[in-house]
């Protein structure tokens, strides 16, 4: 028998914890639905609901006009602070 | 005029010093509370802080939150004002509520 390959159930963060902000103002927490390049993660890889994933969006791009959060890495200090330490 | 519910976010230049900073804090206080009989509800200064991109050569900036009741047309006068002052580098403004309930 095949065995099947099962992955761990995602579930939305922000329907199952309510007291989670979703807030431009709280980069900390947007950071971990975008990629290291900094594209938005769609719904199907962070397992987001549809009505949280419009909001995240939305709040992601306000982070992002407010220098809050990176448009891209390329862009990034903090990231480019860490090629620069590796490069020496 | 009824009183709308909004909050905006300063973007300003990290090597302002604080009188100059405080100045432009109170100008902007006063288009809210005399110009147009509103409400400052919450003045959160959040301090320099790293930004995620570098803004007009700037690698940190001072960002300051300022929560306000302000009929609609505040608003427009209050980022007219905003985009006047060239020591703000980004502003977003966000409606918070149609209606505003003092606490």
């Amino acid at each position: 028998m095949a065995i099947k390959f099962s992955p761990k159930k995602k579930f939305c963060r922000f329907c199952a914890d309510k007291n989670l902000p979703l807030d431009y103002k709280r980069p900390d927490i947007l950071k971990d639905f975008i990629t290291e390049t900094g594209k938005i993660m769609g719904r199907r890889i962070t397992g987001t609901c549809a009505k949280h994933q419009r909001k995240l969006t939305r709040e992601i791009k306000r982070a992002r006009q407010m220098a809050l959060l990176y448009y891209t890495s390329r862009h990034s200090i903090e990231i480019n602070k860490k090629i620069e330490g590796a490069m020496k | 005029m009824r009183l709308r519910h909004y909050e905006t976010l300063l973007l300003f230049n990290p090597d302002m010093n604080e009188s100059e900073r405080q100045e432009v804090i109170e100008d902007l206080t006063k288009v809210i509370e005399e110009q147009y009989k509103g409400k400052l509800v919450a003045k959160d200064e959040w301090g320099i802080r790293e930004l995620a991109y570098p803004v007009k050569k700037h690698t940190r900036g001072y960002y300051l939150r300022l929560e306000y009741a302000v009929p609609a047309d505040g608003v427009a006068e209050l980022e007219r004002k905003i985009r006047i002052n060239e020591d703000i580098f980004k502003f977003l403004t966000v409606k918070l509520s149609d209606k505003f309930q003092e606490a």
